[in-house]
């Protein structure tokens, strides 16, 4: 057992202490931030694994967006402190679930890679992967771009709805005053020359 | 905002404020290693001049939280005159301020008639017990050496009352002095047999001095009548009562015979002659603060110069009561001209006998009595300054040595007398 | 760890050479590392801190700290032993583990991005070949912290100091990576010694004019200038801190020792961002543009380096570093704190687009020449 094994033996074992953790936890703040060191230690499986860029997209992305979002989440929702009895009613069907999805990685992976050694496979360098993304694959990757476009953009729209139904509400009265407005003059006619009164009503309900 | 300027500028300008202040001088007191430089009213403690303290209870009363305790005593005065009354005097025994209680509003210096209580800026009196904070009357008067000197005054300002007043006397002196030379000079060419008369008699007459504000009613009248202003009439009624009084004096003076008015002529006692502190010799004085001099250097040496004329006239007055004896017995009518001038002129209210006429001919040091709480000698000042003393100390040791040589000169003028 | 995957490490670890790496020894290049490692984390940060206290104090006509060690220079040093024996606080309600935790982890990423920094020729422990991107992504952990910290100290406004940060640290964390970024497309390396070769060696087209890139991205210089100080949550920027409103933020519930990590945290951040700015934008230990260091004669003259060449290296780094530090302190006198709408507008309306627009200039501007 060369040190390289044996550091990828700790971290593997931070990594999967701390995401069984993660699932048996029952405070949700320490949920999530059991869930952070977990994806700290994939971050860290990488670096031993020599994908030093892919290890750091790891930590800036998972670690440092997307575990403080959901840190923030829920700081910003509900943050209890103390003790709190959070228990899912199906821990049997979750269990089940990750059972056979491990079981299938399983049988797909170790037939497949099993008896390669590691010690001799190196990440790719930078360059290589920029010329792999922004020449070899430059297709792809714009076309997933435009999808997380319009994933981000379909969220800002949902959450703006959301969010300002009094809002929209205001908007449509304002135009409807401003029409209104315009034909005033018309109105001011019409009651002169006694306009159908259900008309008027009409432009008063609103 | 009607001058907008372009965004950013306001950002920079700023930081040009905050750069600038970069190379400033900081405005920190070092205070535990240097002195606090501290302006001369700040309120650190209450002193006291106890010599000034007639108990009269105003600062204990007034005191919102009554931390000022007096105690004292009657005492009775002997008769000062034969057959006189006799007169009860309150004596301290004890003034002590409790600075743990003190909020220092300094309503007590304030209510203070007799410039007892004093602001000092000393402040550095914490103790660890809190019943050493109540000051007890010898304490409260070693503070009073540390009250420093009044701040001079502005530009332009009129001196403080008690000043005014101070110069008004100094200057009615001179003019009795003047008249005393003017007597002395008739006697002395008296005694030669120069008949000098009517250059006394004319000497004498301006002497007569009228006060102000006394007009002659008829004339006044009789210019508001014609049609004269308020102001015209009244100055000129003035004038014209002033001519009159003269004339009504010269009269008086033809009339009453010189016999016993030669007898009254003041036999000059050079031992007599007390000098206060407030005498000061207007002329050097003008002419300093013309100089350019502050008006607390003026002040001192226009003291001294006054001391030395004093001294100067005292001389002269000796010489000429030496030779006064000789012929001042067979009183001739040329030699009343001048005292019986005299007489009338002391009925008028600037003339007076010289204030320090009454004052007993021999005093001990303890005896004379200095005034001024502010006056420092300069020179130990500045000795002890150059001798890296702190300068409360050297000012503290300069009051002393300035009212140990105000003393000594006193008594130096009496003893030359 | 990065180096004990010696065999499977050419991609992680850059090919210039530490001056720390005498000998084929591993222990002692290790040792010496720790060592600089750590000067630069607890000697520097003092440095910064004793500027940063005499300036604000000057500026504000004090004298700043004269009492401890010549001039008040260990004043920091004083402060830090008062602050190991105050008494260590840890309100009932808080959460323990959490609590304790926060400023350790808010702590550690900055004396792991102090790793990649170079000082001067061969002064630094390790040139990685993503030397900027790991260090801009080691420091987005901090926030974890700052997060921890304000949810741990079981007080709203600690909580609602955690919130500001973690808001505040993600919107500004965009500008700024916007901005590296596009150093290190005119640089053409992630490098960040690459960095500054590529600045020594970079010349206006067409001329021989020497030029650091300072000046052609002045705009990006800007951008990332505000995003670091915001980022450090120094004013003007420090809402999550906000003394007057929130009462110290996150840093509310925290006494002694654990107090002077956030406190260190904070002054270190400084030196990092002073490091980075002046490795990104300033030449690095360059004395002026185009003018190679005594004794120079790589790239520029700034590598292969006599000793005398390399201290002077050195302290021409850490001069412009406390530059730096100067100009954040300036702001911070100068400056009130903004609100915290103008903040998250100006992170998201102004300085993004300006950032992207920064890179689609330099990205032109490098096909173009």
């Amino acid at each position: 057992m060369t040190a390289h094994d044996l550091v990828f033996v700790i971290v593997g074992l931070v990594t999967a202490v701390s995401a069984i953790l993660v699932v048996t936890s029952r405070h949700l703040m320490h949920a999530a931030l059991y869930l952070a060191l977990t994806l700290t230690g994939i971050g860290g499986v990488f670096l031993v694994l020599g994908a030093g860029f892919i290890a750091l997209v790891q930590v800036v992305v998972y670690v440092g967006a997307v575990a403080v979002l959901f840190l923030f989440g829920l700081m910003l929702t509900r943050a209890p402190i103390g003790r709190e009895a959070l228990d899912s009613q199906n821990r049997g069907l979750g269990l089940a679930v990750a059972g056979a999805l491990f079981v299938l990685l399983a049988a797909l992976i170790i037939p497949a890679f099993g008896g390669e050694s590691t010690a001799e496979v190196t990440g790719p360098t930078i360059e290589a992967i920029g010329i792999a993304i922004f020449a070899d694959w430059v297709l792809p990757f714009e076309v997933l771009s435009m999808l997380l476009l319009a994933a981000l953009i379909g969220a800002i729209l949902l959450a703006r709805r959301e969010a300002g139904e009094s809002g929209t509400e205001a908007e449509v009265t304002r135009i409807e005053m401003g029409e209104a407005l315009a034909d005033e003059p018309d109105r001011h006619e019409a009651v002169g020359t006694s306009a159908p009164a259900g008309e008027l009503g009409a432009g008063g309900g609103r | 905002m009607a001058t907008t300027s372009p965004p950013g500028v306001g950002l920079l300008k700023g930081l040009a404020v905050t750069i600038k202040h970069v190379f400033s001088r900081p405005s920190t007191q070092m205070y535990p290693k240097e002195r606090p430089d501290l302006p001369p009213r700040s309120r650190g403690v209450i002193a006291l001049m106890e010599e000034n303290c007639t108990v009269c209870m105003l600062c204990a009363r007034e005191c919102p939280d009554w931390c000022i305790y007096i105690d004292s005593h009657k005492e009775t005065v002997p008769p000062a005159k034969e057959g006189g009354r006799a007169r009860t005097r309150n004596v301290l025994d004890r003034f002590a301020i409790d600075f743990a209680l003190c909020m220092y509003c300094g309503i007590c210096v304030e209510v203070c008639p007799f410039d007892a209580l004093w602001w000092s800026p000393e402040f550095e009196y914490s103790e660890y017990s809190m019943g050493l904070l109540l000051h007890e009357k010898d304490k409260l008067r070693e503070w009073a050496d540390t009250v420093p000197p009044p701040p001079p005054l502005e530009e332009g300002a009129l001196p403080p009352a008690e000043v005014a007043d101070a110069i008004e006397k100094a200057a009615k002196q001179r003019e009795l002095a003047a008249a005393e030379e003017a007597e002395a000079a008739v006697q002395a060419e008296a005694t030669t047999g120069a008949a000098a008369a009517p250059a006394a008699g004319k000497k004498a007459e301006p002497e007569i001095e009228v006060t102000a504000g006394q007009i002659d009613q008829e004339t006044f009248d009789k210019l508001i009548a014609e049609g004269k202003s308020e102001r015209i009439a009244r100055s000129k009624a003035k004038a014209a009562w002033v001519k009159k009084e003269k004339a009504r004096l010269k009269a008086e003076m033809e009339a009453s015979g010189g016999g016993e008015a030669a007898a009254e002529a003041p036999a000059p006692k050079p031992a007599e002659v007390h000098v206060e502190a407030g005498q000061i010799d207007q002329e050097t004085y003008d002419q300093l603060i013309a100089e350019g001099k502050t008006e607390r250097m003026a002040r001192a040496k226009a003291k001294a110069a006054y001391v030395k004329k004093e001294k100067a006239r005292l001389r002269a007055e000796q010489a000429a009561a030496a030779a006064t004896p000789a012929a001042g017995t067979p009183a001739t009518a040329e030699t009343a001209e001048a005292p019986a001038a005299e007489a009338p002129a002391s009925g008028a209210p600037a003339t007076d006998a010289a204030p320090a006429s009454g004052a007993p001919a021999a005093k001990r040091l303890g005896d004379v009595h200095v005034e001024g709480t502010g006056e420092i000698d300069q020179e130990t000042f500045d000795r002890l300054i150059a001798e890296g003393k702190s300068e409360r100390i050297a000012r503290s040791k300069a009051k002393a040595a300035w009212v140990k040589k105000r003393k000594q000169e006193l008594l130096d003028q009496e003893g030359d007398a | 760890m990065i180096e004990l995957t010696s065999a499977s490490a050419t991609a992680f670890v850059a090919q210039a050479v530490s001056v720390f790496d005498v000998g084929d020894g591993f222990v002692v290049p290790l040792l010496l590392k720790l060592v600089f490692i750590l000067a630069m984390f607890f000697v520097v940060p003092i440095l910064g801190g004793y500027l940063e206290h005499k300036v604000m104090g000057r500026m504000q006509d004090r004298r700043g700290p004269v009492e401890a060690g010549p001039f008040g220079s260990l004043q920091l040093v004083a402060d830090g032993i008062k602050f190991i024996q105050k008494e260590d606080v840890i309100p009932r309600a808080a959460d323990p583990w959490v609590f304790a935790m926060a400023p350790g982890v808010a702590l550690v990423p900055v004396l792991l991005v102090l790793l990649v920094i170079p000082i001067g020729p061969g002064v630094f422990a390790l040139d990685l070949e993503l030397g900027l991107f790991y260090a801009l992504a080691i420091s987005s952990i901090s926030t974890l912290g700052i997060l921890m910290g304000g949810w741990a100290s079981a007080n709203k406004f600690s909580l609602l100091g955690g919130l500001r940060a973690a808001g505040q640290l993600i919107a500004y964390e965009l500008p700024l990576i916007l901005a590296a970024a596009a150093v290190a497309l005119q640089a053409g390396t992630l490098s960040l010694v690459g960095i500054v070769e590529a600045q020594a060696t970079f010349l206006i087209p067409g001329t021989d004019i020497n030029l650091w890139y300072l000046f052609p991205q002045l705009l990006g210089f800007g951008i990332f200038f505000l995003a670091a100080m915001a980022e450090l949550a120094r004013p003007p920027f420090d809402m999550p801190i906000a003394d007057s409103e929130l009462v110290f933020g996150y840093m509310t519930e925290y006494t002694g020792i654990k107090f002077a990590m956030f406190l260190l945290t904070e002054y270190a951040g400084m030196i990092v961002m002073g490091g980075l700015i002046a490795v990104l934008y300033l030449g690095g230990w360059q004395l002026l543009p185009g003018v190679p260091l005594p004794g120079c004669e790589g790239a520029g003259g700034i590598f292969d380096c006599g000793w005398q060449g390399q201290l002077l290296g050195v302290a021409v780094t850490l001069g412009k570093m406390m530059l730096i530090v100067f100009l954040f302190v300036w702001a911070r006198v100068t400056y009130p704190r903004l609100r915290e709408d103008q903040l998250q507008r100006m992170a998201w309306l102004v300085l993004v687009p300006l950032a992207l627009l920064n890179l689609a200039v330099i990205t032109v501007a490098k096909v173009v020449f």
